[in-house]
Formats: structure tokens, C-alpha cells, sequence
């Protein structure tokens, strides 16, 4: 009787461990782009750059190559969002598309922020799609990647802009799903994961 | 004789002798270089052709034109704006020694900016030559200058005001033919090149074109494309196709109130897809130190090895750094891709063939692509 007890109680033990050791690997480790259960966007999409880099375009290829019902917006305003089901977010700063916009990185900022909270209000889920490497890290960009990713209810992004762990530490903070690429190509299948 | 006369003398001589030695090295450099184009090379022209007043200066460089046997659009390819970004020079020149045109046009202009292959610039201590191992010896490019010889135009304005914009930028950019578009027949030297190969563009009807250039590792815009908005389409499935391949692309759009750019001024004047490329070049950057013929070619600095490891800086190098071999490669794939991106627009299709693919030039280095050079051999001109 004793002993069964004690067999019993250090398989459970063992069985804790190995559920403990697990569920840690997966928050440790991004999972594989689309691989996160259940995580599911609907059409139609807006997509915007925040930080007014050509990337965004880039991702609206992609949609439109996936034939998903999607618009691309260099600087929507709020109202546009009146029909929208997601709201795909391109981080990444370019001083050559903030010229190209005639906007300033700081009214930029106002415009991204301004549109982000109104997709919260109307409870909009916003899909972070970094895929601009490290060509859209550190100095300006920053600042928009984490304003992006900490109201995304998933973060799609290609290795490379991840290679020192900021987008995993973000993903961590906030308890949101990591979805890593690696090469740019490679978006547009975890996008079809996400959408279809 | 007194002793201080003798030593006055003996300073005098001194004097004149490195005079003469430093001058004749700053005249060699108006020797231009020498070109191989390939067999498919059809005629070459002057870039005063396409403005008159250019003739005889030092800008009246010379134009390539390769013309297929089947009909089809224009692709124009610029190498050597800016004298000191050799990869661009260097990759116009692979293309030119190489290139097979079945069907529509090729035009190439390896020196843009002739004149500014006559000096370097002041106070940068860079090499006046590089030389490029091919299997049948040396060979030896000039390197040259950002700008237009002050020589060849001069003085500077203290404000240099583009026309017809109004835009405003320091004095020397009047010698920065990527900030001269669209340029004037009556204008300065630089702004003259720049209307002539406007003239070029609108005469030949170019639908494609291109300006290749590099920029020192800290510079936020390397290892992109950048496009007027009307070519965004092929800019954008270019690098899709560039990416798919592992070498990585940004995509960049044209700001279009900066004025003076290629990649604005041809089109918003002309119909071109105008596009302007860009590689990391560590000699163009303020932390390269040791500043030689070694890092132009092998392109291995290590202070910014040290500022990579470092983090404290965003820049654009690889470990291993950034050899010319590497830059020349992504040039003529970008170049590959977006002629390809083109056609798909196009009802019919320029056909460039016989170009190194980008792997091979990495691997085999981009001498294995260059004419070998042999004693008293003239190019087909």
C-alpha cells in the first residue's frame, strides 16, 4: 500500500516535470509561423505601415497574391477602419517614405498611435507584420516595433529582425504569440495559415 | 654661395621634384579606362549627342549600345555616378564585357560622371587605382570622386539651388550629378551631363532604367532598391524574387519632394521605370580606418567589425565583410531581377543573356568575368 503510494506519487512528479519542462520550451522557443492554435484572422484586411517603410507594400503583394480581401494604406485614418476585420500593422522606419508621405516621424507616431487605439476600440485584432530584418531595427524603428507589437494579438516576423531576441523578449511581456519566417518568401504561407 | 642659399636651393629642388612627381600621378588619372564590351556591342556614341555643349569636355563620355535582333523596349544602365562606389562602376562593366541582348536594347553609360574619375576626393586619403585578378593578368580601374573635378567645374556656389525646383543643398552637391536632374543645356558642367542623359532617356525611349551606387555601411538606406512610385510593382516583385533567393532587399520608395535624384527626376520627366540601387561599401564609411586598395576590393574593415560587434551602431556589415565581389553580384542580380519584373509588365520582352549569376560571381570573384587585358590591345570601339 505504502509502496504503491510512493510509485504513484513519483510518477505524477515525473509527469509534472515533463509538462513543466514543455510548456517552458514553448514559451522559450517562437513557435513556427501559423503554427499557433487557434490564432485566426478574418477579411476584409487594412494594412498600414507604421513608420511609413516601403515594407508595407511588400506585404500587400503577398495578400494579393493569396487573393485575400485586403487594402493597403500608406497613412489610413481611424474612419477607415468602419468595415475592417483586421488590421495588419508593417513595422519599420524610412526616412525616404516619410518623405515620400511629407510627414514627420513624430506626427507619424500620433497617426500610428491614433489608429491603433481606435482598432482596440472597435475591438479590431491587429496582425504585426515585421519583415523588414534588420534594415527595420534599432535607431527609429524601434520605437514604432514595439508600439505595433505590444497591441498585436499576433506578431508575424522574419528571422533576421529577431536575431537579437527583441521581438521574443516583446512577445514574452505581453503573452503574445511569436510567429518567425525565415526569408521574406516565406510570410506568405503563414499568412495563409492565418487568414484561410 | 652662402649656406642658407644652398639650403634654399636644395628646398626648391626638393619642392619642385615632389611637385612633378604628385602632378604627373593627379594627370594620370585623366587616362581613362579601358573597356572590352562584348561581341553583341552594335555602335557607340558621346553622351554630347544628346547635348552638344557636352562636346569636348570632360563629361562627353562614352555610351555603349547593344541592339538585338529582335525588337523590343530600351534598359539604360548607369555605372559610375559617384567615382568612389566602385561596385557600381565595376558591375556596368561586367555587364558590358558580357552581355547578350536576343532581343530589345541594352545602353550602357560604366562612367556617368567621367570627370570624376580625374581626381578623389580631398582629405580621404583613398587610392587613386584598384586592380581586379583576372585569368589573364591585372587589371586596373581608377577610383575616383563623389563629385565632379572642381577643375572641371569650379567654384562652388555657396548655396547650391536646384532648377527648376528651388530646392536648396550645400554648395558642392552642384557637382553631384544624383542631385543635377534633369539638369540644363546651358548649364553648368554637372547639370549639362545630367540633361543629356535625360535627353538620352526621352530620345531612346528607355523603359527601364538604372542607377547603381553604394554607401558607407551607417547609411540607414543600403542593400535596397529604390523606385519612383510609378515602377513599384516591378520594384516590388524584383526583390520578392531577389529574396526568394536569400539575398535580402528593401524595398524603398522615392520621396518626391527630394529633388534633383535619378530615381525622382527620370520619372517624373521622362516615361522610364527609373530605379536606383544600393550596396554597403566600407571605404565610404567615417569608421573604415586603415583606407587602401585592400578595402576597396576585399572590403574587410575591422572597425566596423568591432561596431558590428558592438551593437552600439546600426550599420550594414557582414562579419566576413563586404567584398567587391558580393556587391558586383547583388548589382547584376537586382539588375537581372527587375529587367525580368519588366517584362511581365511588357507586351514584349528585352532579353539580356549571358549575365554571371550571382553564386558564380561570389565564387569565381569578378575577374573571372572581365576581358583579360593584353599588352597593347585596344577595345573594339
Amino acid at each position: 500500500m505504502r509502496r504503491g503510494f510512493i510509485i504513484g506519487s513519483a510518477l505524477i512528479l515525473l509527469l509534472a516535470i515533463a509538462a513543466s519542462w514543455t510548456a517552458a520550451q514553448e514559451t522559450a522557443a517562437p513557435k513556427a509561423a501559423g503554427a499557433a492554435e487557434g490564432v485566426k484572422f478574418a477579411s476584409p484586411i487594412l494594412i498600414s505601415s507604421a513608420g511609413q517603410s516601403a515594407d508595407v507594400k511588400m506585404v500587400g503583394m503577398m495578400t494579393k497574391r493569396l487573393q485575400l480581401d485586403a487594402k493597403v494604406e500608406m497613412m489610413p485614418k481611424p474612419e477607415q477602419l468602419a468595415g475592417i476585420k483586421t488590421l495588419i500593422i508593417v513595422p519599420g522606419f524610412s526616412s525616404k517614405g516619410l518623405g515620400a508621405a511629407g510627414i514627420s516621424q513624430k506626427d507619424e507616431m500620433a497617426r500610428v498611435t491614433a489608429l491603433i487605439n481606435a482598432a482596440d476600440q472597435k475591438k479590431i485584432p491587429i496582425l504585426m507584420v515585421h519583415i523588414g530584418g534588420t534594415a527595420r531595427r534599432l535607431g527609429q524603428s524601434d520605437a514604432f516595433n514595439e508600439l505595433a507589437a505590444k497591441h498585436a494579438k499576433y506578431m508575424l516576423v522574419v528571422e533576421q529582425g529577431n536575431s537579437d531576441g527583441f521581438f521574443t523578449k516583446l512577445a514574452g511581456e505581453t503573452k503574445t504569440p511569436l510567429g518567425i519566417v525565415k526569408k521574406i518568401p516565406d510570410t506568405m504561407p503563414a499568412l495563409e495559415k492565418l487568414f484561410k | 654661395m652662402k649656406r642658407h642659399q644652398i639650403s634654399a636651393v636644395i628646398i626648391l629642388l626638393a619642392s619642385a621634384a615632389v611637385s612633378f612627381l604628385a602632378g604627373g600621378e593627379m594627370l594620370e588619372m585623366r587616362a581613362p579606362d579601358v573597356f572590352y564590351p562584348s561581341a553583341s556591342l552594335t555602335r557607340t556614341g558621346r553622351l554630347s549627342d544628346y547635348c552638344p555643349s557636352l562636346k569636348g569636355t570632360a563629361n562627353d563620355t562614352r555610351v555603349y549600345y547593344f541592339e538585338g535582333a529582335q525588337s523590343g523596349p530600351t534598359a539604360l544602365i548607369l555605372g559610375g555616378t559617384h567615382g568612389n562606389e566602385p561596385a557600381s562602376a565595376l558591375a556596368a562593366v561586367v555587364i558590358l564585357e558580357n552581355v547578350e541582348v536576343p532581343a530589345g536594347r541594352l545602353i550602357v553609360l560604366p562612367r556617368a560622371n567621367e570627370s570624376g574619375y580625374t581626381c578623389t576626393d580631398p582629405m580621404e586619403g583613398y587610392p587613386q587605382y584598384y586592380s581586379i585578378q583576372t585569368p589573364g593578368g591585372e587589371r586596373r580601374f581608377r577610383f575616383g570622386s563623389r563629385l565632379t573635378n572642381p577643375v572641371h567645374q569650379w567654384p562652388d556656389p555657396l548655396v547650391y539651388s536646384h532648377r527648376p525646383s528651388g530646392q536648396q543643398l550645400s554648395g558642392f552637391e552642384a557637382r553631384n550629378l544624383n542631385r543635377c536632374y534633369p539638369g540644363r543645356p546651358d548649364g553648368t558642367l554637372t547639370e549639362r551631363t545630367g540633361y543629356a542623359i535625360m535627353q538620352l532617356i526621352k530620345a531612346e525611349k528607355v523603359a527601364v532604367a538604372f542607377d547603381l551606387h553604394e554607401a558607407a555601411p551607417e547609411i540607414p538606406i543600403i542593400n535596397a532598391i529604390v523606385y519612383h512610385e510609378k515602377a513599384e510593382e516591378i520594384a516590388l516583385n524584383a526583390i520578392f524574387e531577389l529574396e526568394m533567393e536569400g539575398i535580402n532587399c528593401s524595398p524603398e520608395r522615392s520621396p518626391s519632394n527630394f529633388h534633383g535624384l535619378s530615381h525622382r527626376e527620370w520619372g517624373d520627366y521622362t516615361d522610364v521605370n527609373p530605379f536606383l540601387m544600393e550596396t554597403s561599401n566600407p571605404i565610404q564609411g567615417r569608421l573604415r580606418g586603415r583606407t587602401d586598395e585592400e578595402l576597396v576590393v576585399k572590403g574587410v574593415s575591422p572597425e566596423y567589425l568591432k561596431a558590428l560587434r558592438s551593437g552600439a551602431l546600426k550599420i550594414t556589415y557582414e562579419p566576413g565583410g563586404e567584398p567587391i565581389e558580393k556587391r558586383v553580384a547583388r548589382h547584376i542580380d537586382a539588375f537581372r531581377k527587375v529587367v525580368s519584373a519588366y517584362n511581365q509588365t511588357s507586351s514584349e520582352p528585352v532579353i539580356l543573356a549571358n549575365l554571371p549569376e550571382y553564386a558564380d560571381i561570389v565564387k569565381n570573384g569578378v575577374g573571372a568575368y572581365l576581358s583579360p587585358s593584353a599588352p597593347g590591345e585596344r577595345p573594339p570601339q
